[in-house]
């Protein structure tokens, strides 16, 4: 399996542009020297034989610069033979290796123009229609990306629209405008009113959702005082935190007064603050920090809950994505809370993540640049942020490996095989062969476990 | 008894308003999009208008326009960030806007504060 070092990227286009040159040039020297090397060491062998000994030994200087003279001149033509063949063969591959970094830079639209009338024509012709449909295919891509956020947002709306009757109805039931209701009924009205405002909670974070995809999100940009952003909001979590007996510590130090959107920046706490209250043990503290750095602000959210492993720690900013499952359904969240928070902070150029072991808490951290990044940018929430622990996964390679472990990791992702198991059968496999020794291979082992989170 | 004029082009939502607002002692016309809510104020003189933002028929931008002189509460299920930036809540006589789903007491907190002032 281990295949060896591979060359730098930038080394193929050496490879490619110069070796081809120097191949093809030594190789027309070579077979054009073969024929005058040997013409001349038959005519030295037939002018030693045939001429008496003093006249050949007396012109054999004069004979030796003859032929050293016609060697260097041979080795020069068909160096410049050489040289103007492969470059007719390393013109057209430039041309096209050229296009293949265009395509890889996202632009469909380049094609090639080779009038080669061999192989390489053909080559560029088939590339040419290769990049045709991977623009097509990328058009489509684009599509259905735009219809999905559309789809989302319009269902949202088309959904609140029949919430507004069914609350307000069931809102007259509740304060008895129409009669008085028994216990029971009461009960039972309440149970309804709760599930429709989580229903309504649920389209409302849709429709973030889709804004955030859509870059549509809007942000009022003003001069804030984020202390008092802090305490309002660690304030209003207070309710919250009620319930469990949960203290909410805030810790802020001098902050500067700076430009950004108090209601969005409220609004991820909030998330992330519910968050922390769900995975808090009753009787347990919360703490809130924020503080100047560089050039942003760095917020963070601390619990003292059960931790989360690596993979959770990544796949929590994934929409519904649940920990325990148990939790959602007892806690009642809508499942987005985090997804949105991830959207926001992002969409404005500030970085989300989180700090947590299993058993020592979690803390969220996430930070926003002191100067507004007011051009929004479309987050694509939905999507999954795997390729995060995969790169984890590499560098953990990379780290024991070395170069090659790049190599090996790109050969396990081919087969599909980046999993816990199979990466531990392949630790097996390189212990076996003795590629890494016992202890490096417990090693490896013990950071693939820890990066899955078992 | 004040009188507010209900626009929406969803049945059950102005027959839900209407009664919340009667039985909170209001008098309550209705219409059930832009044009019918110009001919309504035609004939009577309401003292809110509750307007609904998306409706068929004419945007609801050009009906605003035509009325000056009574005040307007916007009803909508699009944020109000998002009537703002529609140029829509520039008027004057717009005095206030109703995020739907609403809750009852906001509703009624709402009329009761703009018609009592």
């Amino acid at each position: 399996m281990l295949t060896g070092l591979n060359e730098e990227s930038h080394g193929i286009k050496k490879i490619l542009f110069s070796k081809i040159n120097r191949k093809l040039t030594l190789l027309f020297i070579i077979v054009a020297l073969i024929a005058p090397i040997l013409g001349i060491y038959y005519f030295y062998i037939i002018a030693n034989s045939a001429l008496p000994e003093s006249i050949f030994t007396g012109r054999i200087g004069l004979f030796r610069d003859a032929a050293i003279f016609i060697i260097i001149l041979i080795a020069i033509d068909a160096g410049i033979i050489g040289f103007i063949v492969s470059r007719s063969i390393t013109k057209p591959i430039k041309k096209l290796y050229n296009a293949t970094k265009e395509v890889e830079k996202g632009n469909y639209n380049v094609r090639v123009e080779i009038q080669t009338n061999d192989e390489i024509e053909e080559l560029a012709n088939a590339f040419n229609i290769t990049t045709e449909a991977l623009g097509k295919i990328e058009q489509e891509r684009k599509e259905i990306d735009k219809t999905k956020t559309e789809f989302l947002s319009i269902t949202s709306h088309e959904l609140r629209t029949p919430m507004t009757p069914m609350k307000a109805q069931l809102q007259m039931l509740q304060e008895e405008y129409f009669g008085k209701l028994s216990k029971q009924q009461k009960e039972s009205l309440s149970i309804i009113i709760r599930n429709a405002d989580r229903l309504d909670k649920i389209i409302l974070d849709f429709l973030d959702i889709s804004r955030i995809e859509a870059a549509r999100l809007k942000f009022e940009f003003q001069k804030t005082d984020i202390k008092k952003t802090l305490k309002d909001t660690v304030s209003f979590m207070k309710g919250f935190a009620k319930e469990k007996n949960i203290k909410l510590v805030l810790k802020a130090s001098k902050l500067p007064v700076i430009e950004l959107d108090p209601d969005r920046v409220s609004q991820v706490l909030r998330n992330l603050i519910n968050n922390a209250i769900k995975f808090s043990e009753k009787n347990s503290k919360i703490e809130i920090s924020a503080k100047k750095q560089k050039d942003h602000l760095l917020f963070s959210v601390k619990d003292y809950g059960p931790g989360m492993s690596f993979q959770d720690q990544i796949r929590v900013f994934e929409p519904f994505y649940q920990i325990d499952d148990s939790l959602r359904r007892k806690q009642g969240g809508t499942g987005l809370g985090l997804t949105i928070c991830r959207g926001i902070v992002e969409a404005q150029n500030g970085k989300i993540w989180i700090d947590s072991k299993i058993g020592k808490g979690s803390t969220f951290y996430f930070t926003l640049p002191l100067k507004p990044v007011k051009k929004i940018k479309p987050i694509k929430v939905l999507f999954s942020q795997k390729d995060i622990m995969d790169k984890k996964i590499q560098d953990e390679f990379k780290t024991i490996l070395g170069p090659i472990g790049i190599q090996e990791f790109k050969e396990l992702k081919n087969k599909n095989a980046l999993n816990k198991d199979d990466i531990i059968n392949y630790i097996d496999t390189l212990v076996n062969n003795h590629i890494i020794d016992n202890k490096q291979g417990i090693n490896f082992k013990n950071k693939i476990t820890k990066i899955y989170g078992d | 008894m004040k009188t507010v004029l209900v626009v929406d082009d969803e049945e059950d939502i102005r027959e839900s308003v209407k009664t919340i607002l009667r039985i909170n002692g209001y008098n309550v016309i209705t219409a059930n999009d832009g044009d019918e809510c110009l001919e309504k104020i035609n004939n009577e003189t309401p003292d809110l208008i509750l307007l609904d933002i998306m409706m068929p028929g004419r945007p609801v931008g050009d009906i605003v326009k035509q009325i000056t002189d009574i005040k307007i509460v916007f009803m909508s299920v699009v944020r109000k960030s998002d009537a703002i930036n529609k140029g829509l809540c520039e008027q004057k006589n717009v005095v206030d806007f109703l995020q739907k789903p609403f809750n009852l007491s906001d509703l009624i907190f709402k009329i009761e504060n703009i018609l009592n002032n």
